[in-house]
């Protein structure tokens, strides 16, 4: 019986098994049952295995969709952050501290109408340096938060008379210990308690200040209180960092201020996404490209500029160059075609420049970096 | 220049008599030959022969040997050995003495025309001997000839071995030993470099020798085109080739075996064959004179006592240095560079750059040198790679009598740089470009305290260019921004004063201070904040690595120049040509790279996936498309 020939068949491949697949049955009645089962068993799991893999394809395929969404999102928001750090954007998250000593004068009018039409927040401040103009921001999350969170910048101005800064010449010449209060000892006083400050220090005059020309044409060609001036500037700059600047009126100084802010904007987008250092600037009028459309036109200009990139090249020794071969792949297939290096090295020597300020051939030393420059695999390898 | 094609008989150049023929044919016929073999192969000895034959060519006088060339200019060792080497050849091959010569003169053989030797074409006389033979020549032939080198036999292939104690000897030998010490980084700085190599060589690596401009380090270049050494990196970094290293172990190996034996002193006239046969053709004509030349005043520099290395030693005597070995020369040469200047051994002193002084159509810029003198400042024009006004603490020498010159004193530079802007200076550089390089140079130049000097700032503002405002912002950017002090000034006078008062409060500042000598090129810039905060900097650079560091037109790596080429393509910024660099950063990779792809639109999406700029963002199919067809079009581009 046909049976009971399988039966054979199917005794072996069970013993093959693990017995944990099949139920152990001793009976050949159990043997067909055990048939029945194995088969459509078989089936299940073949089924089960079909599911399971389905599944696991869905399974990636969502875990791939997600994680392109996530990628999506996260780009979203790290552009969003970056945006934050635009200037247009990071100077609204600026304040303006305006000491209250410089409500005094009413010519601080102008400053604080300028501000309100910008729509830059400003506050005054009866703390700190007198006579300051300074800005402050919230901490941005890559820096410590420090103070409520809040980042003091290191740019302050400090607005003065032309008779305080007379003050504070003779003072500084005559090494008079001046009384605490006078100005320019709170400026010492505060740049020692925090010593990374930069301070300039505004001096408004009401009367243009006078170039030295017209005076003395003697033997002091400038005078004497000329000199002692610049012994007190060079002083602040040495010992304190102290800029000082001479302004007329507060149209002038609101300038400088205004100056200042948008400056101090553009310093965290550009520690950001500055430039990378790869050894030259950046800019320049050799970094302007050449537009290529689609089809590859204008490339023939891109290579000759490209020669050009090679210190001491000028236009007209490029063109030699390129106009022999126009394009790289024509140059480099030259080069396979020399039977040695040095005839690859020299395969441009000869080259005649036409309308060159002195040059009359490309040259091998020229020549020589060319080829260095196309072939080696070594990108820190000299070519001057 | 002369055109030594050019036949040389019967030359009249607009004369009545004819010029007269060379009297050194044969020296004129091989040195054009050695000229046009170096030409054929591209080498720059082309260049030395070539003047070795022009300065023969006015000679009127027969030359008997090669030795007796010497005294010609751009004559030297390398030359003459050949010359008279070559004698000997010819004296072998056509008998020596005038009973041999050609033309059955009396004239030594080699002073006797050799027109029909020679290629040159002519059909005036011919036979009207370059020279008259006198009695005394034939005498003087047969001295010479006893006196002349025995021979070596010839050589058909010379390698190229630098001469002991020349500058490519020295080079070679200590970077060799460098790379030998435990933790070697496996290469040296400029600098670096020149200081230990020092010992080892006779001639200045820094300081030309007088009416040359030519130094030591000269000989690296040579040591580069025979691939014995490498060049790389910005700053330059020198190491040896296999080739280099080969070389340099034998020379090592032969030195350390000399120590062990004391040489005597040779004679002048004998080079010291210790190696082998070697034409050291780096030697200029200038090392002739080095006699004449006080040496001292390099080692007095060296803090620790050292062996005078005086110019009287005839190359066969080795040095104290040799024979005590190896290390003694790295430790001295690391001595030399970690040196230092006590209180008082020093005077602060303004540079003011060349360009600062010359030119300038109203004469202005002379006035200020005026106005320096009349202030009786401490000054010294000189050219500054980057700058126009620094300061350097210079040590004091004292003239050596019976020099002219007086020794070279050390120099550091102060932490000061000065970069003077008049107003209508300042708007041409923002237009054309100049004024953020010119930004970007003094932040890398080393010096932490860099200064922007605005003059005319009282000026009517209406004929300028820029609008005030934008000038105006610029100046705070400056300040602001790339963090330069910013001084403002009414006009030169001022300038100057500002100059003579800085001057002296430096001098004041610096009094009482030991000064120490930092090299830039082995720590780093280091020191950033509290360094910033710091009045005065004690720790500086020595005014030459300075100078040398901030040249303009720097050497190019392989690296930046693709970088710039790729920045050709509109479209193409600073960040995304980094990016390309970080995947292939040499154009043969990028190609490489173009090669393996299988399909030409996979060529195309090559580069559309790479990352660039803080954001990350995709460089996009039509840039790597655009770089795909500069690269890989077969034909000619459009």
């Amino acid at each position: 019986m046909p049976a009971v020939q399988r039966a054979n068949t199917w005794e072996i491949s069970d013993s093959e098994e693990e017995s944990d697949l099949n139920k152990p049955s001793s009976s050949s009645s159990g043997e067909k049952k055990k048939r029945r089962r194995r088969t459509r068993e078989e089936v299940q799991e073949e089924q089960e295995n079909r599911r399971a893999a389905r599944e696991k394809q869905r399974q990636e395929k969502n875990k791939l969709k997600e994680e392109k969404l996530e990628e999506q999102q996260r780009r979203r928001e790290a552009a969003v952050r970056v945006s934050l750090f635009k200037p247009e954007n990071f100077i609204k998250s600026l304040t303006l501290q305006i000491h209250a000593a410089l409500l005094r004068d009413a010519g601080c009018d102008v400053l604080l109408r300028t501000l309100d039409g910008l729509q830059w927040k400003n506050c005054i401040e009866n703390q700190g340096l007198p006579n300051s103009i300074s800005w402050t921001r919230p901490a941005l999350q890559t820096e410590d938060e420090a103070k409520n969170g809040v980042i003091e910048e290191d740019q302050v101005l400090m607005v003065i008379s032309h008779y305080e800064f007379e003050d504070m010449v003779m003072s500084h010449k005559t090494e008079t210990n001046q009384p605490a209060e006078s100005l320019l000892q709170h400026l010492y006083k505060y740049l020692t308690e925090a010593s990374r400050k930069f301070v300039t220090v505004l001096v408004i005059s009401h009367q243009q200040r006078s170039g030295s020309g017209d005076e003395d044409h003697f033997d002091f060609h400038l005078s004497q209180h000329h000199l002692d001036t610049e012994a007190l500037l060079v002083h602040l700059q040495l010992y304190w960092n102290v800029s000082v600047n001479f302004l007329f009126g507060w149209q002038e100084v609101t300038d400088h201020v205004v100056a200042v802010t948008k400056a101090v904007s553009k310093r965290p987008y550009k520690a950001l996404c500055g430039e990378p250092d790869l050894g030259f600037c950046m800019d320049g009028s050799w970094s302007a490209g050449v537009r290529v459309d689609r089809d590859g036109r204008g490339l023939a200009q891109v290579w000759t500029r490209q020669i050009q990139q090679l210190n001491r090249v000028s236009p007209a020794l490029a063109k030699a160059v390129t106009s022999v071969y126009p394009s790289p792949s024509l140059l480099l297939q030259a080069y396979e075609q020399q039977p040695s290096e040095e005839e690859r090295r020299r395969l441009l020597a000869d080259l005649t420049v036409v309308g060159g300020a002195k040059e009359r051939r490309v040259g091998p030393e020229l020549s020589g970096r060319i080829h260095r420059l196309l072939t080696s695999q070594n990108p820190h390898l000299m070519l001057d | 220049m002369l055109d030594a094609n050019m036949p040389t008989d019967q030359v009249c150049l607009g004369r009545k008599r004819p010029v007269p023929s060379c009297p050194n044919p044969l020296f004129l016929q091989w040195l054009t030959e050695l000229r046009d073999s170096a030409k054929e192969k591209g080498l720059k000895t082309q260049y030395v022969y070539q003047k070795a034959i022009n300065s023969l060519k006015k000679y009127p006088l027969p030359l008997k040997n090669g030795k007796e060339a010497k005294i010609l200019q751009n004559f030297g060792d390398g030359i003459c050995k050949i010359l008279d080497e070559r004698l000997q050849k010819h004296y072998r091959e056509n008998g020596q003495g005038p009973q041999f010569s050609a033309d059955g003169s009396d004239a030594p053989i080699h002073l006797a025309p050799s027109f029909q030797r020679s290629n040159m074409a002519s059909s005036k006389q011919m036979e009207a001997p370059t020279n008259e033979p006198s009695g005394n020549l034939s005498e003087h032939m047969k001295r010479t000839q006893r006196e002349v080198r025995k021979e070596k036999g010839t050589k058909k292939k010379r390698e190229y071995v630098p001469q002991k104690r020349s500058g490519g000897y020295a080079v070679l030998l200590t970077l060799y030993r460098h790379a030998q010490t435990t933790g070697s980084k496996g290469f040296m700085f400029r600098n670096e470099l020149q200081t230990e190599a020092q010992p080892l060589c006779e001639k200045s690596f820094t300081v030309p020798d007088l009416g040359s401009k030519y130094t030591a380090w000269s000989s690296v270049s040579t040591l580069i085109q025979k691939d014995l050494l490498v060049k790389t990196h910005n700053p330059a970094r020198y190491s040896l080739t296999d080739q280099g290293l080969a070389l340099a172990e034998k020379l090592d190996s032969e030195e350390t075996g000399m120590a062990k034996e004391y040489v005597e002193q040779m004679s002048e006239e004998e080079d010291a064959q210790d190696g082998p046969d070697v034409v050291d053709l780096t030697l200029e004509e200038e090392e002739e004179q080095q006699e004449e030349k006080e040496r001292c005043r390099f080692s007095k520099s060296l803090e620790r006592p050292v062996p005078a290395l005086s110019v009287n030693q005839a190359r066969g005597q080795i040095s104290e240095s040799d024979a005590v070995g190896k290390s003694q020369t790295l430790e001295m040469g690391r001595a030399a560079m970690g040196w230092h200047l006590p209180p008082g051994s020093y005077e602060i002193v303004l540079c003011v750059d060349v360009i600062e002084t010359t030119g300038g159509s109203s004469g202005r810029k002379q006035e200020l040198v005026k106005e320096l003198q009349r202030n009786c400042v401490t000054f010294d024009i000189r050219k500054l790679n980057v700058g126009d006004f620094l300061w350097v603490a210079r040590e004091k020498v004292t003239p050596v009598p019976g020099q002219l010159r007086p020794p070279v004193g050390k120099e550091l530079v102060l932490d000061y740089i000065i970069e003077r802007k008049r107003m209508d200076d300042l708007c041409g550089s923002i237009i054309d470009g100049r004024f953020r390089e010119q930004k970007f140079r003094l932040k890398r130049c080393g010096l932490r305290k860099p200064i922007y000097l605005v003059e005319e700032c009282g000026s009517a503002a209406a004929h300028l260019s820029i609008p005030e405002s934008t000038l105006q912002q610029a100046i705070v950017n400056t300040q602001v921004v790339d963090g330069f002090f910013v001084k403002r000034v009414q006009d030169v006078k001022e300038s100057a004063a500002y100059l003579t008062i800085m001057t002296r409060y430096l001098q004041k500042l610096y009094h009482n201070c030991t000064l120490f000598c930092r090299s830039r090129e082995l720590e780093g810039d280091g020191g950033d904040e509290s360094e910033q905060t710091e009045n005065l900097s004690c720790s500086l650079m020595a005014f030459t690595e300075f100078n040398y560091g901030a040249i303009k037109n720097k050497c190019q790596t392989v690296r930046e120049v693709f970088a710039r080429q790729l920045m050709q393509i509109s479209g193409v910024s600073g960040d995304k040509a980094a990016t390309v660099l970080e995947h292939y950063s040499t154009v043969s990779s990028l190609l490489q790279a173009y090669d393996q792809c299988s399909s030409e639109s996979e060529k195309e999406k090559l580069l559309s996936s790479i990352k660039y700029g803080k954001l990350k963002r995709n460089l996009g199919p039509a840039l790597s498309r655009t770089i795909y067809q500069l690269y890989c079009t077969h034909g000619p581009l459009s």
